[in-house]
């Protein structure tokens, strides 16, 4: 077992100090802090800071007139400025002191008109946000505390799938394209570090080391420590990545209402990562079997670019499932081996998955994958002594059957 | 009696139609220095790659250091395959270091031993270069390394001595001799005669798959007596009837004998020849090489042998 280790942590450094994966690595969580940055910069630095007037008519602000801050508010909150009358808020307007004013009609109890006056942009929601927070306090300070508070909050919403599996939580775009970005993450990442398992079993043919490694310990434990060691790089990736989208979200919240609204989808994380190791597997199996056939990394790689296909395939249909995330090519495509991880992924998001198309799918992506395995640890004996020779279908599906190189 | 340190016994293997291997059989002792010889193509390497458990045997018995080979004896083997090669793209050191650890060493151990086998091989300097950076022969004396490293009890090396310059392969003609002192078995394979001669106590000859020849290096070679002549003198010694081949060798004639002519027909022929004269006249002990071609080509050795 130690052998194992001694491989996989071999791999791992192997990979991670290459400075094309450093590059590979960082550069996707780097492109999103940039995103993240650009957006904050452009929300606080763009957005008006000048305070929002109001006048008061109708009576009603006269008893809350301090908001404290609110979540909703930002990092910056608005302040709120009262004035007497309507010209000495329009003065403050056109003097650009203020940047709007509100102004509640005397009758504004009984017909709930509200008026807004700006110049050529209207407050940002943040800022109307806080003039309607004063409002309802106002309005509510004759209410019991407890009925009060919950008035001023409003509702959560969460909507719930029948059956109870699934919830939606307030911004169901949002809940959408979280799974979608890490299914195309997840996409990336697994694909690449399984191109890598592909090159690190043709290189060792390519590098005439496999006799000695075959001389030295079990082909199970080589290809389970490479295995182990690029499951361990693509879950850095993964981690850095998560890290990194983690931070970016508690701090840009902090600035950009929508995100404040992302539910972290716990339930999808541990279905996906019950996929993820049978997929990965299945993924490593094929490109064992590919790197064993093949005499140069390069003829591999166009090999592995065509199996890539056979897993990314659910993003090229990806408008079917969001018209029709329960139709017949999607039951398919979850019940397909190399199809279902990303094929669940994408329509989480969408629609309650039946369950039975769950337990089929994970059934079949295993056994699959356990099928995968074992054979590709016997087109691996026979093909790694083939120097310069590619491995044909015929001797393949020999060894597949028989377990020897004859 | 002596329990051999790795036993091959009748083996046979085909590739599909191809019969790499036939029926080979040798037994390798504690402490000598077993030549497996062989033209191209003649199961050498296949034999070998099934001894060391690469290759399922179809039929025929292993033994190697006491039994069937398992993961434990994996570590007690050193093996510097004919394909041989490194991680051109890995510095020279952790190359090193990875491939000791997959032999059983720790760390600190390998750490302990490396600098010393660097410096012996001249590579100390060139330890953090990448491999590919490294000469053909800098190459091959780092495998060398990574092949003793872990101070195997049975060494076996296909064509120890290729890409190696003359002062390389008399340090590592030392280095084996080194290893077989210090009571570790080797199994060499090789076309290199003369090295065979230098260092090998017993060998075998593997030609079409099966073992044509097995012994002792002395004992083959006096079973072969008789089948060349050296000869002094001064006339024309070629185109003598019953001899192969005659080529002057420091100013001898070396004559080597077709099957069924005797040194005496030989000599009855010269005699008779004019413009021959003889000074010195005896009976070679044939090469290695002679012995080599001789089998292969299908010769026997002489029936007074």
């Amino acid at each position: 077992m130690r052998k194992l280790w001694v491989v996989a942590k071999h791999e791992f450094l192997k990979i991670t100090r290459k400075r094309s994966f450093l590059l590979g690595t960082l550069a996707m969580p780097l492109f999103f802090v940039a995103i993240m940055v650009l957006v904050v910069v452009v929300l606080v630095v763009g957005e008006d800071q000048r305070p929002i007037g109001y006048v008061d008519q109708a009576g009603v602000l006269a008893t809350v007139t301090a908001l404290p801050p609110d979540e909703g508010d930002g990092p910056n909150p608005v302040e709120l400025q009262a004035f007497t009358d309507e010209a000495q808020a329009r003065a403050a307007l056109e003097a650009q002191e203020i940047q709007a004013y509100y102004v509640l009609p005397a009758d504004y109890l009984t017909s709930r008109d509200v008026q807004l006056f700006y110049w050529e942009k209207a407050p940002p929601n943040s800022a109307q946000r806080r003039f309607n927070n004063l409002l309802r306090a106002n309005l509510s300070t004759s209410l019991p505390v407890e009925v009060a508070e919950r008035a001023q909050k409003g509702v959560e919403l969460t909507a719930r799938s029948a059956d109870g599996r699934q919830e939606v939580g307030g911004d169901s775009i949002i809940n959408i394209f979280v799974p979608f970005f890490i299914g195309l993450f997840f996409s990336i990442v697994v694909l690449s570090s399984g191109s890598y398992l592909m090159e690190a079993v043709s290189d060792e043919k390519e590098n005439r080391t496999i006799e000695v490694m075959a001389t030295s310990m079990t082909p199970g434990q080589l290809i389970g420590g490479k295995a182990i060691g690029l499951m361990a790089v693509a879950l850095a990736q993964i981690g850095i990545l998560a890290v990194t989208i983690a931070i970016s979200l508690i701090v840009g919240a902090q600035f950009i209402e929508a995100l404040r609204a992302i539910h972290i989808p716990w339930s999808m994380f541990l279905t996906l990562a019950l996929f993820f190791l049978p997929t990965y597997a299945l993924i490593a199996g094929m490109m064992i079997g590919v790197g064993s056939m093949v005499t140069e990394t390069r003829q591999g790689q166009q090999i592995a670019g065509a199996i890539s296909m056979l897993f990314t395939l659910p993003f090229f249909v990806v408008v079917v499932f969001f018209s029709a995330p329960n139709s017949p090519l999607a039951t398919i495509l979850t019940l397909f081996p190399t199809t279902s991880f990303l094929t669940v992924t994408l329509r989480w998001g969408m629609t309650t998955i039946p369950l039975w198309e769950m337990i089929a799918g994970w059934v079949l992506v295993t056994a699959s994958a356990v099928f995968m395995v074992w054979a590709a640890s016997r087109i691996f004996r026979l093909g790694m002594l083939r120097y310069g020779q590619r491995l044909d279908l015929k001797s393949m599906l020999r060894a597949v059957r028989t377990g020897t190189e004859g | 009696m002596t329990t051999p340190t790795a036993m091959v016994s009748h083996l046979s293997k085909s590739f599909g139609a191809v019969r790499a291997v036939e029926d080979v059989s040798f037994e390798v002792y504690p402490g000598e220095i077993f030549g497996l010889l062989g033209p191209n193509g003649a199961g050498k390497t296949t034999s070998i790659r099934m001894m060391l458990d690469i290759f399922t045997p179809d039929r025929g018995e292993i033994s190697v250091l006491g039994g069937k080979m398992d993961e434990a004896k994996k570590n007690r083997i050193g093996y510097l395959p004919e394909e041989r090669g490194l991680y051109k793209d890995l510095k020279l050191e952790p190359t090193l270091i990875f491939m000791a650890r997959l032999k059983g060493l720790s760390d600190a151990e390998v750490k302990r031993r490396l600098p010393d086998w660097l410096k012996r091989l001249d590579l100390y300097d060139h330890r953090h270069k990448k491999i590919q950076e490294l000469s053909k022969g800098m190459q091959q004396k780092a495998q060398v390394i990574a092949t003793l490293l872990h101070e195997p009890d049975l060494v076996v090396i296909d064509e120890a001595f290729s890409g190696l310059d003359p002062v390389n392969t008399r340090l590592v003609e030392v280095i084996i001799r080194e290893q077989q002192a210090a009571g570790k078995t080797i199994i060499m394979s090789t076309h290199q005669m003369h090295q065979v001669e230098a260092l090998c106590n017993r060998i075998a000859l593997i030609n079409k798959g099966n073992t044509v020849l097995y012994g002792e290096v002395d004992q083959i070679k006096r079973n072969f007596a008789g089948n060349a002549v050296t000869i002094t003198g001064q006339g024309d010694f070629l185109n003598v009837p019953g001899v192969l081949e005659a080529r002057q060798v420091n100013g001898d004639w070396h004559l080597s004998l077709a099957s069924g002519a005797s040194p005496q027909d030989v000599l009855r022929t010269l005699t008779a020849r004019d413009g021959i004269k003889i000074e010195r006249f005896e009976i070679a002990e044939p090469s290695l090489d002679d012995i080599f071609i001789w089998t292969v080509q299908g010769r026997q050795e002489p029936d007074h042998a």
